[in-house]
Order: structure tokens, then sequence, then C-alpha cells
């Protein structure tokens, strides 16, 4: 009975959906406060200590908003696309060892699972844009599955080369035995850096953010596939994004960076304690190499970007791939 | 096969700073063709010209322009000199280039963070803002405002440089130079900047020419066209400066030849701040102006503007004319929006490449044509058939 209610409080409050919530919202603010240190600005500052709440208050003031669906969208898919994309991206979150050596859901093969739910995410983008009837939604969905075919093969490369480390503890594809096979050696140390440096880029790509953020490019095309969503699901829209970059921030931290390690190592509470904070710190710091992308860069044109995707991010990554690979049998 | 969507962009949409409308004709991710339609910002103010005394329009011609605002000025001044016939202070000249290529910086310096801003770029935008507000500043202490200057009059100017605001100013000046130098080394290396206008917006020489480009824009085509090189005004005449080309012809071309003109512009301020001789700073003249016709023309930041204005002798002038320099880059924006051959225009690029003209429309629209959007049928009314229409559906 007590097994059971720890797994439902697990899932809704620690280190569930709540949790990942409010860290998807404090990420944000770590996003646009370090952004705009980069650019010279304050960033937001009223909010909240050091705006600390200015992202939760856009959500809350995106969900008094009026809700407008267009006249000519298809509506239940319109609708549906943001509660799913929420879902989604909360869901995957479940798979992160945020307090311990493993997420809440664990299995043999879980990485795979995440990269297609990874996949689905755009999918969901090219419905919400195509279901709009806006001609500016309807470009921003054609580019972000232009997008798609350029960064999926790196980014699900990148994450499978990082599964290589387990290879020395007997090979899997779970995250908890990378995490274990992370226990004295970060992968990133390694031959592993440049695929560190492939996923923030398909990471990039992935959040939609400079220099990748074509598929709502707002000098370009208003605001892209989301132009045409308004009050709740805009809330719902901007807060599933916000998960989603506190998860592929999270994902990189613990494929790259040994995830909570050393913390399981400790025992009891205090384990949990270390593990969370240093998941959350080195969650940060990707975040923040993230940010710097962000900063340095000016947008890309889609073809540009498909071809730079196909020329180095495709070959690099099947490369590192191979490296990944051979360097543990090299090695043993 | 081939399916044209045409793709409306403005009079409302985030890579508009004024409305105006841009129909891109698109097939997949590239452009065909373009239309454009301006006429959204007609504010009447040629006609209320000829209510107001020539003193008063010199206020309502700054506010043309918010960016350059001394332009309109100085040359609505100098088209009235020109009816009086009468010379000002040499000093005055020189004051009134200071201003005008104070102007000048402030408006490049704008548009590059526009430009940076346009191709999603927000580090340089905000970085280059930043700086501008140097300038603003330098101006505000030479002027006394940040906007509309209320510098120039009818025979001279209205405020003096003195020794030690002129000394600061070359302070700024000194500093601005650095930053200019490292905004240029910017664009030069960044490999994002140059991939997305290496090519890109491309207006050819010859079309410049048959266009009638103006100002930076048949710059960076390798026009060597300036009114200050062509026909000296103010002080131009002794001091020297380059007129910067550029023979790309791309969206580059146009950046770089607005950042080394921040750096010749900074060298005029130097210049003349050391060259200007001392006496009186504005002479009086009559206010009522003697029958005649006048012109002013100057090199804005953005290309020639003409003002025409007429005077019956009386204390207002007749007809009051002002031939904005975005007028005549317009024409300019379908030919480099249209794909032809080898060269693509993408969706990415038309905010760029329309922007790469410094367009400035609330200067621009001069005239207001009805059309009727379905039956495509187009009509002018003119000032008293519009009162008209307007009393008759009153109660």
């Amino acid at each position: 009975m007590i097994q059971e209610l720890m797994v439902v409080l697990g899932i809704v409050l620690f280190p569930g959906l709540l949790f990942f919530s409010i860290l998807g919202l404090f990420f944000e603010w770590i996003d646009r406060r370090f952004y705009a240190k980069l650019q010279n600005r304050m960033g937001p500052l009223y909010t909240g200590p050091w705006g600390l709440l200015q992202p939760l208050a856009d959500f809350v003031k995106l969900m008094a908003k009026e809700d407008i669906v267009p006249e000519g969208a298809d509506k239940p898919i319109f609708s549906s696309v943001p509660i799913f994309a929420l879902a989604l991206a909360l869901f995957a979150t479940l798979f992160l060892p945020v307090c311990g050596p493993r997420g809440l859901i664990s299995f043999e093969g879980d990485v795979i699972v995440l990269a297609v739910v990874l996949t689905i995410l755009v999918i969901l983008v090219f419905l919400g844009g195509f279901s709009s009837a806006s001609r500016y939604s309807e470009v921003g969905a054609e580019r972000s599955l232009l997008q798609l075919l350029g960064y999926e093969i790196p980014l699900v490369a990148s994450m499978l080369g990082a599964m290589a480390v387990t290879v020395p503890i007997g090979g899997s594809l779970s995250i908890s035995s990378i995490v274990e096979a992370q226990r004295s050696w970060w992968s990133i140390l390694g031959v592993q850096a440049l695929g560190f440096a492939i996923f923030l880029l398909a990471a990039q790509a992935e959040l939609e953010r400079v220099p990748f953020d074509i598929p709502e490019a707002e000098t370009e095309i208003v605001a892209g596939w989301t132009t045409e969503y308004s009050g709740k699901k805009l809330a719902l829209l901007r807060l599933a994004r916000d998960v989603e970059l506190a998860f592929l921030c999270g994902l990189g931290a613990t494929l790259f960076l040994g995830g909570p390690q050393p913390g399981p190592l400790i025992p009891g509470l205090g384990g949990v304690v270390v593990s969370t904070t240093l998941f959350v710190v080195k969650s940060i710091a990707v975040l923040m190499l993230l940010t710097v992308i962000r900063a340095a860069m000016s947008r890309l044109r889609i073809d540009q970007m498909v071809n730079f995707a196909w020329k180095w991010l495709v070959p690099l990554s099947i490369l590192q791939l191979l490296l990944a690979v051979m360097a543990p049998l090299a090695t043993a | 096969m081939s399916s044209v969507v045409d793709i409306p962009v403005g009079p409302q949409h985030p890579a508009l700073k004024e409305p105006l409308n841009i129909t891109c004709y698109v097939d997949g991710e590239q452009v065909v063709g373009a239309r454009l339609r301006i006429g959204y910002n007609h504010r009447g103010i040629e006609k209320a010209g000829e209510y107001q005394t020539f003193i008063q329009n010199l206020y309502i011609a700054e506010r043309i322009c918010g960016i350059c605002g001394i332009v309109h000025a100085f040359d609505l001044a100098q088209a009235t000199e020109h009816i009086i016939g009468k010379e000002i202070p040499r000093r005055a000249d020189y004051l009134r280039t200071i201003g005008l290529e104070l102007n000048r910086i402030h408006s490049h310096l704008l548009w590059l963070g526009v430009a940076a801003h346009e191709i999603g770029f927000d580090t340089l935008f905000m970085y280059v803002w930043r700086d501008r507000e140097m300038v603003m500043d330098a101006i505000e202490e030479f002027t006394g405002n940040r906007v509309t200057y209320a510098l120039v009059t009818i025979g001279g100017v209205r405020r003096d440089l003195p020794q030690e605001k002129a000394e600061r100013m070359l302070k700024v000046m000194d500093v601005l130079e650095e930053k200019a130098k490292k905004y240029k080394e910017m664009c030069l290396n960044e490999r994002t900047i140059r991939m997305r206008c290496d090519g890109v917006g491309v207006l050819r020489k010859e079309d410049a020419i048959a266009l009638c480009a103006v100002g930076p824009t048949a710059r960076a085509s390798g026009v060597p066209f300036d009114v200050r090189a062509d026909d000296p005004h103010a002080a131009y005449d002794e001091i020297p400066f380059k007129v910067v080309t550029y023979d790309t012809c791309d969206v580059t071309a146009r950046i770089l030849v607005r950042i080394d003109e921040i750096l010749e512009a900074i060298n005029i301020v130097k210049e003349a701040i050391k060259k200007m001789p001392s006496g009186p700073i504005r002479v009086k003249l009559p206010r009522v102006v003697p029958a005649g016709e006048g012109v002013g023309r100057t090199e804005a930041p953005r290309g020639e503007v003409i003002h025409y204005v007429r005077s019956s002798g009386a204390e207002r002038p007749f007809r009051w004319k002002v031939r904005a320099p975005s007028l005549a880059n317009l024409l300019s924006i379908p030919v480099m929006l249209t794909s032809k051959g080898d060269y693509a225009v993408y969706i990415a690029d038309v905010p760029i490449v329309f922007a790469s003209i410094d367009p400035c429309m609330s200067c621009t629209d001069r005239a207001v044509k009805f059309v009727d959007v379905s039956s495509g049928r187009s009509w002018i009314w003119t000032f008293s058939q519009i009162k008209r229409m307007y009393w008759r559906e009153r109660p």
C-alpha cells in the first residue's frame, strides 16, 4: 500500500510532473536571464525575487486570456495538440534519473522510447501548424518537418553513441545502466565529447531556438506554427516547450555528464538530496551552453540548415557512433 | 505541378516597423514574385504646410522622419533661403553639417540593429542599440533634444557648439569609431551573418541606375552617387570625405556601406569641429518670403532628399513638396525579391532584403489612392471630396 502511494506521489509530485513543471519554468527564467546578461540587458527582474516568478506570471496571464480558434481550423486537432504536447513532454521526464540511479519508469530499451517521443513531439508541431488554416502556420509546419529530417538522425545517433559506455558493464540500452556506467568516469571526458556537441546542436533544433528557430522565425512568418494559438492553448504550448527544454537539458546531463552521479552512492535521504542537486546543476550547465549558442548566432535559412545537417551533422554523428562503439572494445 | 501561393507581408507584420504591404508569390519556399502596396501612413503633411508660416513649417518638416529630422528641416531651410537668395554665416553651415552627420551615425547604427534582428541575431541588435545611445546623448547635448531637434532655422542654426561641448563630442566620436570598427569586423567574420547576407537581395548596377536607386542602396550596387559630393552644400565643399561604394550588390554590401559611412561621418564631424570658423550662427531673414521657387537637396542617411517650395510672396508657402529617399528605393524591392535563373529568393530572405534599403514609410507616403480590392478599381479623391463625404455621412 505504502509502496503504491509512494509511486503515485513520485509521479505527481517529485520527481514527476509537478517538479518538472516548476523546473521547466525555472529553466525558462535562467535561459531568459542569462540570455539577457549576454546581451547586456537586465532580463526579467520585477516579478518575485530577481524576477524568478516571471515565467509563472506569463503562464497565469496567458491562461486568463481570450482563447481564439480560427474559423477554418480543424478544431479537434487544433485544440488537442497543446494538451498532447504537454503530456508527452511530461511523460518523457519520468524516464530521467533525478533523485537516484534510475527514473520513475525504467526498462531495457527506454532510450529508444525517448527518441520516439522526441519525434512525436515534432509531429504534433506539424499537426498543430497544419490544422491552424493559416498561411504562416503552414509554412512553419512544413519547415518543422524539413528540419526534423535534418537533425533527427544525429540526435538519435548521439544518444545511441552515448549508450556505448555501457559496453564494459555488459552493454545495455537503458538509462539506469548508463548512469551506472558513469559512476567514476563521465562519458563526456572521452570520445563522447563529439557526441555531446552533436547532441547540443540537435537539441537546439528540436527546441526551435536560434540558429534553428526556423519553424517559428518571428520576423519571417510571424510566429510560425504557433501563430494562431492564443490564451490557454498558447500557455500550455509554452509550458510544454519549457518542460521539453528541462527534459533535453536533463537528458544531456544524464547521457554525457553522469546525471545524478556520484549522488546515488550516498545512502538514505542525503543521497536523494545530493543526487537531485547534482542533476539540476548539471542540467543547468547544459542549459547555459544552449543559451550561449542562442546568443552567438543568427538564424539560418531552412535550406542552409538541412544542408549543414546532411553535410556535417549526419556524417559526424555516424563517425562518433563508430568511435564510441570501437573505443570500449579497444580498451577492453 | 507548381502551385503558387501568395503570402502577405504586412501591413501588420513583425518584420515591419511601419505599415506597407508586400505580397509575395511563393512556390514552396521560393519567392517567384512580389508586389508592393504603399500608402498606409499618409499624414497630409504637405497640405498642413500650406497653412503654416515658413518658420513653423521647419518644425513640421522635422517630424517627417523621427530618425533623420535635421535632414528635412535643413532641406526646407535650404529651399527657403534659396528663394530669399541670401547667404548664411559660414559657422552655421558647419554646425548644420555636424548635425546632419550625427543624424547619419544615429540612423545607420539603428539600421544595423534592425538588420541584425531581421536575421535573428538579437545579440548584435542589443549591442548596437546600446551604443546608439552614445550618439543620441551627443545629439541631445548639441541640440537639446534626442528626437525632434529644432536645430536648423531659416538663416542659420539656433544653438551654438561651445568649445567644451565640442571636446566632449570628439571623445564620444573616438569611442564610436572603435565600436564601429568592431562591428565591421563582426559582420565580416561571423559565419551565420555571411550565410544569410551574401548573395541575397542582389540589385545589379544597371538595375540600380534604371530604377533610380539612391543612397546606400545605390552605393552598395557600385553607383557612386552622393549628393554631398555631387552638389556640395553646407560645409561639404571644404571637408574631404570618401564616397563609399561596394560592388557585390547584395545585403552584405549594404551592411558594409553603412558601417563605412559611419566611420566617414565620424571623420567629417571631427574635421568640421576642427575647421569651424568663429562668427555669428544666424542672420535675420525676412518672415515674408518673396515670390519664387526654391529647391533644397541633401544626402539623408537613406539617400537623396529633395524639398521643393513655391512662395507666392506671402507668409505661407503656396506649395511644398517632399521626396523622401525610400520612395526611390522601394522600386528596387520587387526586383530584389524575384527569383530569376540561378538567383533564388527564399521566404526567409524577404525581411532582410526589404529592410536592406532601410525603408521609412512615414517619410515616404505622400498620396492616397483608393483601391477596391475585390474589383481592382482605383480612384483618387480630392480633399474637398473627402470633406463632402465626411459631412454627408454625419446626421
